[in-house]
């Protein structure tokens, strides 16, 4: 080192589980355990719908229902998943879906057609981001409020929209998207698009500097800031992001269901965040995972498949599924802390 | 046998977490009135050791007996009836209460048993604050808004609210100045006058030597030394029994230079902040290493952060290579070289739950990315060599950082900055909670950063650091320049003088 | 009550207005095929006393209570003595209280009142009743008959009791018929309602087994998601009962994405896409039972007449009824036609 002294070595540099290789893996090991404890989970319930419904569960249609049925919510908990992992949260998103999948399904909208429905719903989706973006970023509302007000807003002029009225959807092109005739080698377009959009957000978040600003951002916004990150730049980046997803959603929900409703989108919030936290992003940002998001999707929707097909009824599924939420967090918090 | 029992008696304490052996089969005797301090270097188990003994963590193995008898600490709660207090480091008060519901807080004075006295509540505190030194702080303030020195007494009056027998203190003076460390003293004079026994953690030997009457050294679990007398024990000894090393502070040698050679590579003209500090210029140049030195409060950290864009200025300039910066904007600084290691470095500077190599690249990311895709490989690449050259251990930048010590995560900053070819680096107490073994070898460092054409500015509450290290000090008192000299033609006393007198000399 | 003599007095007066139209559902706009007057005094279509009525519902989330708001304004439109104070449509029980304590303030002659929820309601419309403000009270019901001069609703019991005839007949005959229910909300009293009267007429029909029941939420994106899961779950089933037209354009559109047509569907309510599906007949969706959103337009009706102190035509007495439950007719193709008007969107 320098020729002046002969400093001493630092001989606290030890990681107090293991050597520093190990430790690497231990690092690498653990990301793993919380992803396999979801597929153990998924498994588990596998096993169960393959037990108690072995005909109509393992079907093909019935992954291709279950896929179908996850997709419009998992697009959402993508966009979400960023938005968490920055130390945010978007309550908004259900209400963007309606508005954009009520705005995009108007007579006059329709009239241009495919396109118009489709650029209508994705303009809708990054309109509501950007406002929930600048008034976050720039107005240093808590996002929690910000959005808040989004949902009630965004809400309200879907409803005023309608008139509480379904909006029928008339394309058939855009109707045609959501009918087996449409599928690709058994692959429905919408759970296409919901992977195209998974991978995109996998490769953002994992490969991209706009990925490490997230994280960055949330495990430390201050720490950030002062390494030279524009924190407020990122954080508008972020919520157009989420907004642009539920743009997206919006134009799969109306595939899907053929209308446009401005009570589309009920519970998107609960059921996004939900998905993501059992996923393993944490609630108070600094960690973010696809994989995991779109396991909690999964795993939520095949749980409704399940109840479904073996007939059980609202108030066992929602109790059903509390308890779920619970064990995935438990058993996740303990493979987590024993590795 | 001594005839009497001592207060506290630990015995073969083990406590072992996932992966880690925290304590080894430690032992710790504790008279009642003696000042009992304990050292050891970071991760030696002092704060495993003191948690057990706060009933936060119930050990593995080993018994601890409490005045001769056999006792289990299951909870802080019964720890505190048996009169044992604890002051943390990172104070436990809830900020958004008032100083009196703080020190009452769980033992409330009531009337019928449920209704809050409060006067009650803020007359005792008022007579605990009085005792404590600080008859100025109102026990109706909000403890946020006090300042960390202020809520280190509040911390202490809490303690003082039980019948306490024996107090911990975690580092008490980590965050004090020195008259506020000279209160400190002279509180725990009096405790121990009273009978009270202290157990006192400390990074700072000159401390000990001050108030200490026993010593016992921690490594790696194990007490290496036990009950030592505090004030003989050669510093030698001391050192080399938690390092393994005999050595204290080494100060790295000051290349001879000529003291006009060169242009300023930072030049700060004017620079002000209403209400924290006045008008400052100052100018460092390539190879220099310029240090701050000044009481906590006296503006220091805030020269810093207005100097890196982080807090705006009110009046004045900063100016990298002639040319201005755009005031109060991180990223302009960032951009024209700047880098701040900041004094909180777990809150300002890292990112606790990614590994060494995000931590160093994240100011750097354009340079390992094309349109926005980060090349992984050359970024670990260029991380393994920032951190090599620095001899960050381990080395390994993969590993997440917090389970990095305190010195090497400060060179995981340094690497930071080191990567994206920063060339003014403003240091902010940059050997705090790191261990006396590991400071030297930062030191060395940053003298090797300077010496490579960085200009640093150094700020530093431990005067022998800023002197030992620096080229040219100024010493700040109430925000103002007082005094400005080559650090060899000052000494810590001279030092002190000025910023408690801030009689301008020369 | 000065309104008690003074309608009295009014004993011999107007000609009646037609029963058929207030009592099974108001086929609002063709009133001019009135029976002959019988000797009661009840209200008609010639201006009267001007007769002010507060109305407030809630918020018009949904098709059906859009329905409502649309009835009640074209109908006190259709008078001219009638002016409708018609508050902003909300679900917060709070805020609903303060828009008819707002009404009862500004001493509106008459009050027809759909509560977001019914007891929460009930203290309100016991003031107005105190005030000397008859309520209607519509559709849900408030806790005690004292806070309500008249109540006329849909018989929710009724609806499921019709739907589960008209398919009981439909599968007469055919050994081992399955049927499955679509639901709505189950956190609501009259899902359970329409369920019951469901399960009470397939005891009627011994061939024919209920084997599955799933709840959506009355939106058309559940109604898809429940129905598709229904589909993938029953592989084969003869008669599908769904509890609302509106979740309704849901289940067509997953049952149109399964590509099954194996079986009969009966909807709920009375849509108008539903009608027109009905019409058409070229899909699953046979019949629906009604809901008529037409009680409200019944409700100004019987506001009015109130407010002029008559009674209603067709019926004998001098009062109009303290309750009116509306009949769940089941349209099928042919009677379609006769409804389609009453369809809402």
């Amino acid at each position: 080192m320098t020729q002046h002294a002969s400093p001493p070595r630092d001989s606290t540099g030890k990681v107090p589980s293991a050597g520093a290789a190990p430790a690497w893996r231990g690092l690498m090991a653990r990301a793993d355990v919380r992803t396999l404890s979801l597929l153990g989970v998924l498994a588990a319930l596998i096993l169960i719908g393959g037990i108690t419904k072995p005909d109509e569960f393992l079907d093909t249609r019935n992954l291709q229902l279950v896929l179908t049925q996850g997709s419009v919510i998992g697009v959402v908990t993508v966009g979400m998943t960023f938005v968490i992992t920055s130390g945010g949260i978007d309550l908004s998103v259900g209400a963007i879906v309606a508005l954009a999948s009520v705005w995009a399904t108007t007579v006059a909208t329709q009239e241009y057609g495919f396109a118009g429905i489709l650029f209508t719903a994705v303009i809708v989706g990054v309109a509501c981001g950007l406002v929930n973006g600048v008034l976050i970023a720039y107005g240093a509302m808590v996002p929690f409020i910000a959005t808040l007000a989004m949902l009630a807003s965004a809400r309200g002029l879907a409803l005023q929209i309608t008139d509480g009225k379904t909006q029928i959807v008339t394309i058939p092109s855009v109707l045609d998207l959501g009918e087996r005739d449409a599928y690709v080698l058994g692959i429905p377009p919408l759970v296409m698009v919901f992977a195209v959009v998974t991978i995109i957000g996998w490769l953002i978040l994992n490969r991209t500097t706009f990925g490490r600003r997230t994280v960055a951002v949330g495990g430390n916004a201050e720490a950030a800031r002062l390494a030279g990150i524009d924190v407020r730049r990122q954080r508008l980046y972020l919520y157009l992001l989420s907004g642009l997803c539920c743009g997206i959603a919006a134009f799969m929900l109306i595939i899907l269901s053929g209308s446009g409703q401005n009570t589309n989108g009920n519970l998107y919030e609960l059921d996004a965040i939900a998905a993501a936290i059992i996923g393993g992003t944490l609630l108070s940002g600094g960690r973010g995972t696809i994989t995991g998001s779109v396991l909690g999707v999964l795993i939520f929707t095949t749980i409704t498949n399940i109840f479904a097909l073996n007939n059980l009824q609202s108030d066992v599924q929602q109790i059903a599924k509390g308890a779920i939420i619970v064990a995935a967090v438990l058993v996740q918090r303990r493979t987590a802390s024993t590795t | 046998m001594a005839p009497v029992p001592p207060l506290l008696s630990m015995n073969g304490i083990t406590k072992s977490f996932p992966g880690v052996r925290a304590l080894d089969g430690v032992d710790l005797d504790v008279q009642a009135g003696e000042v009992h301090c304990l050292l050891g270097q970071n991760g030696a188990g002092k704060s495993t050791l003191i948690k057990v003994l706060a009933g936060a963590h119930q050990p593995d193995t080993g018994t601890i007996r409490w005045r001769g008898e056999g006792v289990t600490l299951r909870s802080p709660i019964a720890a505190m009836r048996l009169g044992i207090a604890t002051i943390y480091q990172e104070l436990d008060l809830v900020e958004h209460l008032s100083v009196a519901e703080n020190v009452h807080l769980g033992h409330e004075p009531t009337a019928a048993g449920f209704v809050v006295r409060g006067k009650v509540a803020r007359a005792s505190t008022t007579q605990l604050l009085k005792r404590l030194g600080h008859p100025e702080i109102d026990p109706a303030r909000l403890v946020g808004d006090l300042s960390a020195a202020q809520q280190q007494i509040v911390s202490m009056a809490r303690a003082l609210s039980h019948d306490v027998r024996l107090i911990v203190m975690d580092e008490p003076s980590a965050a004090l100045d020195p008259d506020e460390v000279d209160n400190l003293f002279r509180i725990v004079g009096d405790l121990t006058s009273a009978g009270v026994a202290v157990v006192y953690i400390s990074h700072r030997l000159e401390e000990i030597r001050r108030i200490g009457d026993r010593v016992t050294v921690l490594k790696d679990g194990r007490a290496v030394a036990g009950g030592l007398p505090a004030k003989t024990t050669p510093t030698r000894d001391v050192v080399a029994m938690m390092t393994g090393r005999n050595v204290e502070y080494v100060f790295p040698e000051r290349p001879p230079k000529d003291a006009t050679g060169g242009e300023p590579l930072l030049e700060v003209r004017g620079l002000a902040r209403h209400g924290e500090f006045e008008p400052l210029d100052l100018t460092v140049r390539p190879g220099e290493i310029v240090g701050l030195a000044g009481l906590v409060g006296s503006g220091r950290s805030e020269i810093l952060e207005t100097i890196y864009g982080a807090r705006k200025p009110s009046a004045g300039q900063v100016l990298v290579d002639g040319r201005p910066l755009k005031p109060g904007s991180v990223r302009a600084a960032v951009r024209a070289g700047l880098g701040l290691a900041p004094e909180e470095r777990k809150a300002q500077a890292l990112l606790m739950l990614e590994s060494v190599t995000r931590n160093v690249s994240v100011s750097s990311m354009s340079r390992f990315s094309r349109g926005g895709w980060i090349d992984r490989a050359a970024e670990l690449g260029a991380a393994r060599a920032a951190t090599r050259e620095l001899s960050l251990r381990p080395d390994n930048p993969s590993v997440p950082v917090r389970t990095l010590s305190g010195g090497n995560q400060q060179k995981a900053v340094l690497a930071r900055w080191l990567l994206r070819g920063c060339r003014v680096l403003l240091l902010d107490e940059p050997t705090r909670g790191v261990d006396v073994g590991a400071r030297a070898e930062l030191y060395a460092v940053v003298r090797r950063l300077a010496d490579e054409g960085l200009a640093v500015l150094l700020v530093s509450s431990e005067v022998p650091e800023v002197l030992g290290l620096a080229d040219r000090v100024l010493v700040l008192r109430e925000g103002r320049v007082v005094h400005t000299a080559p650090a060899r033609e000052l000494d810590e006393h001279r030092v002190l003088d000025l910023v408690m007198e801030g009689s301008p000399a020369s | 009550m000065p309104e008690l003599t003074s309608r009295r007095g009014l004993l011999f007066g107007t000609a009646a207005m037609g029963a058929g139209a207030l009592l099974v559902g108001c086929t609002s706009n063709e009133s001019d095929d009135e029976p002959a007057a019988n000797d009661q005094p009840a209200a008609d279509d010639k201006p009267g006393k001007e007769v002010t009525i507060g109305f407030a519902g809630p918020q018009a989330d949904h098709g059906w209570l859009n329905a409502i708001n649309d009835n009640a304004k074209s109908r006190a439109k259709k008078y001219s003595d009638v002016t409708l104070e018609i508050t902003e449509g909300s679900n917060d029980t709070a805020a609903q209280i303060g828009q008819i304590e707002t009404l009862i303030n500004k001493k509106v002659d008459v009050l027809v009142v759909l509560p977001a929820d019914g007891k929460a309601l009930t203290q309100v419309g016991l003031k107005a009743m105190r005030a000397n403000i008859p309520v209607i009270n519509l559709d849900r019901i408030f806790n005690t008959p004292q806070a309500y001069r008249c109540w006329i609703g849909g018989d929710n019991y009724g609806m499921g009791l019709n739907a589960g005839h008209y398919i009981g007949e439909k599968l007469k005959g055919k050994a081992d018929a399955t049927v499955i229910e679509l639901a709505g909300l189950d956190n609501l009293e009259l899902t359970q309602q329409r369920t019951q009267g469901f399960d009470d007429a397939l005891k009627n029909y011994p061939n024919i087994k209920k084997v599955a029941r799933q709840a959506a939420e009355f939106t058309v994106e559940s109604g898809q998601a429940k129905m598709a899961q229904l589909l993938q779950a029953q592989s084969k089933f003869d008669a599908l009962w769904n509890h609302d037209d509106d979740q309704g354009v849901g289940a067509l559109r997953a049952i149109e994405q399964a590509g099954r047509d194996d079986f009969l569907m009966v909807g709920g309510a009375g849509a108008l896409s539903a009608f027109q599906a009905i019409k058409k007949d070229d899909g699953v969706l046979k019949a629906t039972v009604l809901y008529p959103p037409t009680m409200a337009a019944s409700a100004i009706d019987l506001a009015r007449a109130l407010g002029q102190s008559k009674g209603v035509g067709g019926m004998a007495e001098f009062e109009i009824p303290a309750s009116i439950t509306l009949y769940s007719a089941v349209v099928d193709k042919d009677n379609v036609d006769q409804y389609m008007p009453t369809g809402f969107k």
